[in-house]
């Protein structure tokens, strides 16, 4: 690695003054760039020069539009990241990943037929899955992605709704996988029914919405509707707040929305 | 000895009647069987050519799993399952550079992340986990002739036909479980039951397998032999141990029956649902509503007939 360093103006309210960064060589689809050593791989991108119109969605690791693969010179192993989370390593060979084609089944969520075999038959493809765990070892997310595809091969729905909850989508284990799964697919559609199908209803929600059906809040909120801004303004700063550590017992003193 | 169980993925969707059984039985015999953790389909087949060893991956990292969570030995029901395990584990610990090649590759198994502690190095596996199917760990492990005795029930009179299937015999020489010609082990597990054992040709015969999928009727002819044969050696039932066995010899009958109304169903069972019924599990236990033929109205003469000792 050669770094150099470089001086930069710092503009901040207080004073003028001047610091230095600290650039490193990247390698972005085998060209080299010599990029901010504490930038994020997308920033490091961009300050290169790059404009993302795909592959670049929420810049908070949500989305997972911005999967991205790399290799370090030292290691023969394949790298993998969120360009908006992780932060450049130097002499990286990196290449982004915008999309990958998947076919997504056709369902409708709640007429499905919800068993053992419901994800197996939306996804037949599943029982090609070998077990080599490329796909937990391609996830930014750090998802036990095979486990959950075991899971789904034996139809435990909950188990796959479980394990993957932490999944963005970014199609990393779609582009790497050896038997052509589209695990995030997969896994989605366990995480629907389960929450459609398995999961108990919020019984206290239901009856909530019934409340605001019969009109129970209707008086209350017409009287909001009424006051100038100044009136809201005071409401809302000077609202009961649930302490941070509340007392299980905690009660607000005017329970009358209760 | 202790021992982990591996279910396999069927025993979890269509075949919840022999893993739950199977538990059933073993908690009668005052024994416990514990599930392997976070496991994966064991692979279903075994690769038939020498280049393809990615189907061997899943299968060691299961085995070298077993014995690094401290097991002698890897038990299953399914004979799929038995198959697949205990090839892979002779060409594991046989086959030198196929040995080196799995365990190079799942020696990096997981990425490790900057922030991560490196967990315990691979330790290379080279087949010491032994792979038991259920009749073998019983009759090993327990005896024929302790389930003999421990057994509650009579089962005398029940005409029972054994059908041994493909994967628990052949081959041969890598399973040594049975001879495959003239097999005996299911025979006296069916015999230390107290069952009349029906000796039929058809026994060590395919069902079909899984021509039931591509090739239906070729799967159903295969069955209707078998069905036939034992229905005219005097068989009540047919007993199974495969999964996909059942599921042709089983679910076809609606066919048979539509093709020929000659035909007379014949029940299927597990070999884990009679012993759980010989070891006093009641009827309602043995998970019989997910028979298409009910065998039922045949097993409820040989239900518990010993009062104040029936189980939960």
């Amino acid at each position: 690695m050669v770094s150099q360093t470089i001086p930069v103006e710092v503009i901040s309210e207080k004073s003028g003054g001047s610091a230095e960064v600290t650039l490193v060589p990247i390698h972005v689809m085998g060209r080299r760039y010599m990029v901010p050593s504490d930038l994020t791989i997308m920033k490091a991108m961009e300050y290169a020069g790059y404009q993302f119109t795909r592959g670049c969605g929420c810049r908070g690791g949500i989305c997972g539009a911005c999967g991205t693969v790399y290799r370090l010179p030292d290691s023969h192993r394949v790298e993998v990241a969120l360009a908006c989370q992780e932060i450049v390593k130097p002499d990286m060979f990196l290449s982004q990943l915008p999309f990958f084609p998947q076919n997504k089944a056709v369902y409708c969520i709640e007429e499905l037929d919800v068993d053992e075999g419901t994800l197996a038959a939306l996804y037949p493809e599943i029982f090609k899955c070998i077990g080599c765990g490329t796909c937990t070892r391609s996830c930014p997310q750090d998802i036990e992605v095979m486990d959950y595809m075991a899971a789904a091969i034996r139809g435990d729905i909950a188990r796959v709704a479980e394990l993957s909850f932490d999944c963005v989508m970014c199609g990393l284990c779609i582009a790497r996988c050896p038997a052509e799964e589209a695990q995030p697919l997969v896994a989605i559609l366990a995480r629907r029914i389960y929450g459609s199908h398995i999961a108990p209803r919020a019984q206290h929600l239901q009856e909530r919405v019934q409340q605001i059906d019969d009109g129970r809040f209707e008086d209350d909120l017409n009287e909001l509707m009424k006051k100038d801004l100044v009136e809201l303004k005071e409401l809302y700063v000077g609202r009961e707040k649930e302490p941070d550590m509340p007392d299980p017992n905690w009660r607000p003193t005017d329970s009358s929305y209760l | 000895m202790k021992v982990g169980y591996y279910p396999g993925c069927t025993l979890k969707g269509s075949a919840k009647a022999l893993d739950e059984t199977t538990h059933l039985a073993v908690e009668l015999l005052g024994s416990s069987l514990t599930e392997i953790e976070d496991w994966t389909c064991c692979g279903a087949t075994t690769p038939l050519t020498e280049t393809r060893i990615a189907n061997l991956i899943a299968q060691t990292r299961l085995l070298a799993k077993t014995r690094d969570a401290g097991y002698d030995a890897l038990v299953t029901t399914c004979p799929f399952c038995f198959s697949t395990l205990k090839r892979a584990n002779l060409t594991l610990a046989n086959d030198e550079l196929k040995r080196r090649r799995m365990n190079t590759y799942l020696a990096e198994d997981r990425r490790l992340r900057d922030y991560e502690t490196p967990p315990p190095a691979w330790v290379d596996y080279s087949g010491e986990t032994r792979v038991l199917h259920m009749l073998e760990w019983i009759r090993d492990d327990f005896g024929f002739q302790v389930i003999s005795t421990a057994a509650r029930v009579s089962l005398k009179g029940l005409k029972v036909a054994p059908f041994y299937g493909c994967q628990l015999l052949r081959p041969a020489d890598e399973l040594a479980m049975c001879d495959p010609e003239n097999p005996v082990l299911f025979e006296e597990f069916l015999g230390a039951l107290g069952t009349d054992v029906i000796d039929f040709p058809n026994r060590i015969d395919c069902c079909g397998s899984y021509l039931s999928v591509a090739r239906p009727e070729a799967a159903l002819r295969a069955s209707c032999k078998i069905l036939d044969s034992a229905r005219m050696h005097g068989a009540d039932t047919v007993v199974v141990t495969c999964p996909l066995c059942f599921y042709n010899l089983d679910y076809f009958q609606d066919e048979m029956l539509r093709g020929n109304p000659e035909f007379k169903q014949v029940p299927i069972l597990y070999f884990t649902q009679l012993l759980a019924l010989a070891l006093g599990a009641p009827l309602d236990k043995l998970g019989l509503d997910s028979h298409k033929v009910d065998p039922g109205p045949l097993l409820e003469r040989f239900t518990v007939n010993v009062p104040g000792e029936v189980p939960a």
